[in-house]
């Protein structure tokens, strides 16, 4: 009984000295989104189309049925899926490949990891453009130069619909590829030597080694940066607007950049927020299916 | 070592120097700030000072001609006392940020350099006061000194709804061909007429091997992009925005005809990244020399007529819009509208127009364009009398052949008021007709297939 | 030449080839930055040109000069980066030891709000900030700045500090430490790599955000993602500015990157083996 009673008045202290430490983090957390939240839930149930002044009424689920008829809403998600799915494992495998090489070259690592910071660093709007104009422009664009000398021809990068997708899931996949590489790294350098010695007497391939030893230690890190890649995905727009616009046509709208062409390039608020709260409820619900993964096994 | 540090001397020796040179353009300007003659200004009969002490907030896009006004806005403070504060925004978030301003009716921003095609809904939402009645308050303004009427009409009427003038034009522009004269000359081609000399013209000269392109247009989707350039065809096909019960149609006939016309000869003749092109891309891609001929705004010019920049001057000539099959040449109405914000109080606002009236006179236009000190010229002055004036026309001569006829024939008989539908709506009309031409011409869907869609899509927003 | 050694050859050659696709874009972007504007857009495109500093001098001391929104620039990302790390710091350490009641949904909800998706928030910001005269201000962009960077940064730090070892912060309790003098003194020392990492990547964030930065900043705070903008006019683009801008740009962020080089890469990998340690 006596234990109980001391662990009991060491609680309360414990208790008073946590709300200390989280109070403020969650104070201004709550101020700075819960309320703007609120706001955009109260915008996307309303009828708010500046262009039509005087028809502002609540109309409460009308806006998510729009969505629900809109075949250009539907094509935005659908393309917002692929262009996600397309880019996390590109830099996923890119990046793994990538430092899985590195690993064996310890001397190159130092200037590498800096050299690795240096697309994330630069400004995204600048990233599409440089894209959009100096890399991939038909003719003049070093991209299309290198196809013409490699002998695989000259193509209409941003212009082609189907070539569009691709140029701007490569562009996302150029940026951000680095920092996969470097969180995927860091997490290759923990796994102890010892561990590919044994298996190396075991005389496993070197195949075998990557998917019962690497992987396995891995997991963890793999399941966290895919995270992170997908959220940062989802909400992607500086490069894509500046790149293609999400044209041509509407060949590259991800949900994001409907949301945001609706609500400020057609000035229809409340239709364009319900696009931003459909695009929460997905981040939310994938990014807590991964996060049970996580906990998982 | 010696020599190293021999070297690093020099090195810093240049540093300063170039220090020194940098400098020198505010030296410049501030002596030119000196010596300012405010003489011209003060010939009007009101009261400069009346708001004295006020603040005028103006939002402005990065341009050379802004530029030019804000070098000289030290007069205008002297003037009158007030302060101005410039803001740059992207060209691309203008729009954006203008509007969340005035639907929240914060008042920040004073004035801007709107998109004429947003004055009706400005009206609409009566975000901006109307301007007829500071022009008739003798108080505020000298009608003789300030002569609204030599505005330039096109542009003026842009900027009005219902006969209400919401803004004024501080700047303008019209949409002309463009055309390698050395090329034309070369082949003894002559400027378009019509819509078939364009093909003609075109098929003459194109060689894409040799990297040369015989006509582009834009191609980028959005109301300010492709939606600057259709719209002219269109109604040079004698196509309307609305039918006869004032209803928006935008699938007549006369306007598949067109797209069908736009879409052809831009898989023909133009580049194929010109489908994601914007007019900087164009404008760029003619000065390399690639392109034979192009359609878009006069004032293109500060590129490719620019030594720095383009390997194409000299050899160009220019000449107003082709007649389409109706007879019709029809060119953009495209200025910088400047309203005055209704959400400020009355002293901010009687402030703002004083600057408005300032920017916008003829003065101060001469002094941006002829009588500028500074490097970059304007060739888009608001006045038709600076336009027949010798010495503004001294000053863009050198644009290139017929530079001077082209412009003026187009800014006075070319233009129509109805070449884009002026409703409030226009901004999510102008998006979305951008994206279905765009989707025409990259072969998601048939000219006719594009347009009836749009309708559909409109009439929703509409509704 | 043995087997081995021609392989590890054949490796170099490997990641340097992938090297140079990846540095090709940025490669291309530094060389623009001493063009002419002529020489940007030449066909075939020039690799070697007589290179100029002017498009550097015009960016930095010119009269379009980007050294204030630099500045600004500066100091929105330092004291965000600060402020995010003084509240983030101690409310993960919270979340990651402490018995707190509801720490689950708490936790939940400081996750969800990383994820609203910021096109949604420029309206509620905009207004908000209107009414309390924090737009085109200091504080106005800070506190919109830690919309985003605090929960980041929570969830980054929470992990790393499930990570610490307990048994040391326990030693210093039995030594009579209270609690805040343990994890001052022998917590937050450990997660040296964690916060490096953290601050690397707020500061980061803060730095390129342009989204909000556009609409909050006015004439008086603009940071230097708006401002290179400029270059980008309507009648044309100067690329030659627009790259120097934007490599200068880049500077402050590798220094940063570099100084907390090795404690980054300690960071990362202390993330990266969560969940293996304690299994």
């Amino acid at each position: 009984m006596e234990g109980v009673d001391r662990i009991r008045a060491a609680e309360a202290p414990e208790r008073r000295f946590a709300w200390g430490l989280l109070g403020p983090g969650l104070l201004v957390l709550a101020g700075t989104t819960t309320l703007p939240i609120f706001y955009l839930l109260w915008q996307s149930t309303q009828n708010i189309n500046l262009a039509l002044p005087g028809m502002d009424r609540f109309i409460g689920a009308g806006n998510y049925v729009r969505l629900w008829e809109d075949s250009r809403f539907w094509d935005a998600l659908q393309l917002t899926f692929v262009y996600t799915g397309c880019t996390v494992v590109m830099q996923l495998v890119l990046g793994l490949g990538m430092a899985l090489l590195i690993l064996k070259l310890p001397r190159a690592q130092g200037p590498l990891r800096v050299m690795a910071i240096l697309p994330i660093v630069l400004a995204p709007v600048v990233v599409g453009m440089i894209w959009r104009t100096l890399m991939l422009t038909q003719d003049y664009g070093i991209v299309d130069l290198l196809f013409r000398k490699l002998g695989l021809g000259s193509h209409n990068w941003l212009g082609d619909p189907k070539l569009a997708v691709l140029s701007v899931i490569g562009i996302h996949t150029w940026q951000w590829t680095p920092f996969v590489f470097l969180y995927l790294l860091a997490a290759l350098s923990t796994i102890p030597d010892d561990m590919y010695e044994a298996a190396r007497i075991d005389r496993a391939n070197a195949w075998r080694r990557f998917t019962r030893i690497t992987l396995p230690m891995i997991r963890p890190a793999i399941v966290m940066v895919i995270i992170i890649r997908m959220t940062v995905a989802l909400s992607a727009f500086a490069a894509i607007y500046a790149a293609t616009g999400g044209g041509p046509g509407t060949a590259t709208e991800i949900l994001n950049l409907f949301a945001y062409r609706v609500s400020f390039a057609e000035l229809d608020l409340g239709y364009g927020a319900a696009a931003a709260v459909v695009l929460l409820v997905l981040t939310l619900v994938v990014s807590a299916g991964l996060f049970a993964m996580r906990r998982g096994r | 070592m010696n020599d190293k540090r021999d070297q690093r001397r020099k090195l810093l020796k240049a540093a300063v120097l170039g220090a020194g040179t940098l400098g020198a353009p505010w030296v410049a300007r501030y002596a030119y700030a000196q010596a300012m003659d405010l003489g011209p200004y003060q010939q009007a009969k009101i009261n400069w000072r009346q708001a004295e002490g006020t603040a005028v907030n103006v939002a402005v896009i990065a341009a050379s001609y802004f530029q030019n006004l804000i070098d000289i806005t030290p007069e205008f403070e002297a003037l009158t006392g007030c302060k101005v504060n410039y803001e740059k925004v992207p060209p691309g978030q203008i729009r954006q940020k203008v509007v969340l301003d005035l639907s929240s009716k914060t008042g920040n921003i004073s004035t801007h350099a709107g998109d004429p095609m947003y004055v009706p809904l400005y009206a609409a939402n009566k975000w901006c006061d109307v301007l007829d009645d500071y022009l008739k308050d003798p108080k505020l303004t000298d009608a003789a000194w300030f002569d609204f009427q030599d505005l330039v009409p096109a542009w003026r009427e842009a900027d009005a709804i219902d006969k209400k003038t919401y803004a004024l034009p501080y700047q303008g522009e019209m949409t002309i061909q463009i055309y390698r004269k050395d090329l034309y000359d070369a082949k003894g081609l002559k400027p378009a007429e019509t819509f078939d000399d364009i093909v003609k013209n075109a098929k003459a000269l194109h060689d894409p091997d040799k990297r040369m392109y015989g006509f582009c247009l834009r191609g980028m989707a959005g109301a300010g992009q492709n939606m600057y350039i259709y719209p002219s065809i269109m109604r040079a096909y004698g196509g309307k925005w609305f039918d006869a019960n004032n209803k928006i149609r935008v699938n007549g006939p006369e306007a598949v005809a067109a797209l069908d016309w736009y879409v052809t000869n831009h898989n023909m003749f133009a580049p194929k990244a010109a489908q994601n092109w914007n007019w900087p891309d164009i404008a760029d891609a003619f000065s390399e020399g690639t392109i034979a001929c192009y359609i878009d705004g006069h004032s293109g010019v500060a590129v490719i007529a620019n030594p720095q920049k383009s390997k194409v001057v000299g050899k160009i000539g220019y000449a107003r819009w082709p007649k389409g099959p109706s007879g019709k040449r029809c060119t953009s109405i495209w200025n910088w509208a400047m309203p005055i914000n209704a959400a400020m109080p009355q002293k901010s606002r009687v402030a703002t127009w004083l600057w408005l009236q300032w920017a916008c006179s003829k003065e101060t236009q001469a002094r941006t364009s002829y009588k500028f000190t500074g490097g970059a010229k304007r060739f888009d002055v608001n006045r038709m009398s600076l336009w027949n004036s010798p010495e503004y026309r001294k000053t863009i001569g050198d644009a290139g052949h017929n530079f001077l006829e082209a412009s003026l024939e187009s800014l006075t008989q070319d233009t129509d008021i109805d070449w884009r539908p002026r409703v409030p709506q226009w901004p999510a009309i102008g998006e979305t007709m951008g994206k279905l031409v765009q989707a025409a011409l990259v072969g998601q869907m048939k000219p006719k297939q594009a347009l009836d869609e749009a309708q559909k899509q409109i009439e929703r927003i509409l509704a | 030449m043995s087997r081995k050694s021609l392989r590890s050859w054949a490796l170099v050659a490997g990641a340097f080839l992938v090297l140079a696709v990846w540095t090709v874009p940025l490669a291309w972007t530094l060389l623009t930055s001493f063009k002419s504007d002529r020489d940007v857009l030449a066909y075939p495109p020039v690799i070697f040109f007589e290179p100029t500093l002017a498009n550097y001098k015009e960016v930095l001391f010119g009269p379009t000069n980007v050294l204030g929104n630099l500045v600004t620039s500066v100091i929105i990302a330092v004291v965000t980066t600060l402020l995010t790390m003084i509240i983030a710091v101690p409310a993960s350490y919270a979340f990651a030891r402490l018995k707190v009641h509801g720490k689950k949904p708490l936790g939940f909800y400081v996750l969800a709000t990383q994820f609203v998706p910021p096109i949604g928030l420029i309206i509620p910001y905009f207004l908000i900030l209107n009414q309390a005269r924090g737009l085109d201000t200091y504080w106005g962009m800070v506190l919109i700045y830690l919309t985003f960077s605090l929960p980041f940064a929570i969830w980054l730090m929470i992990s790393y500090f499930e990570d610490i070892p307990r048994e040391m912060e326990e030693a210093a309790l039995l030594d009579r430490a209270t609690r805040l003098q343990a994890f001052l003194r022998v917590v937050l020392p450990q997660a040296r790599g964690a916060i490096a990492v953290t601050v690397t990547f707020v500061f980061l964030n803060a730095w390129n955000e342009f989204l909000f930065a556009v609409v909050i900043a006015g004439a008086k705070v603009k940071p230097v993602t708006v401002a290179m903008f400029n270059y980008i006019s309507v009648e044309q683009t100067r690329w030659g500015q627009l790259t120097a801008a934007a490599l200068i740009a880049m500077i402050p962020v590798i220094v940063l990157g570099i100084i907390a080089q090795k404690d980054i890469a300690k960071g990362l990998s202390l993330g990266a083996v969560k969940g293996v340690s304690r299994r």
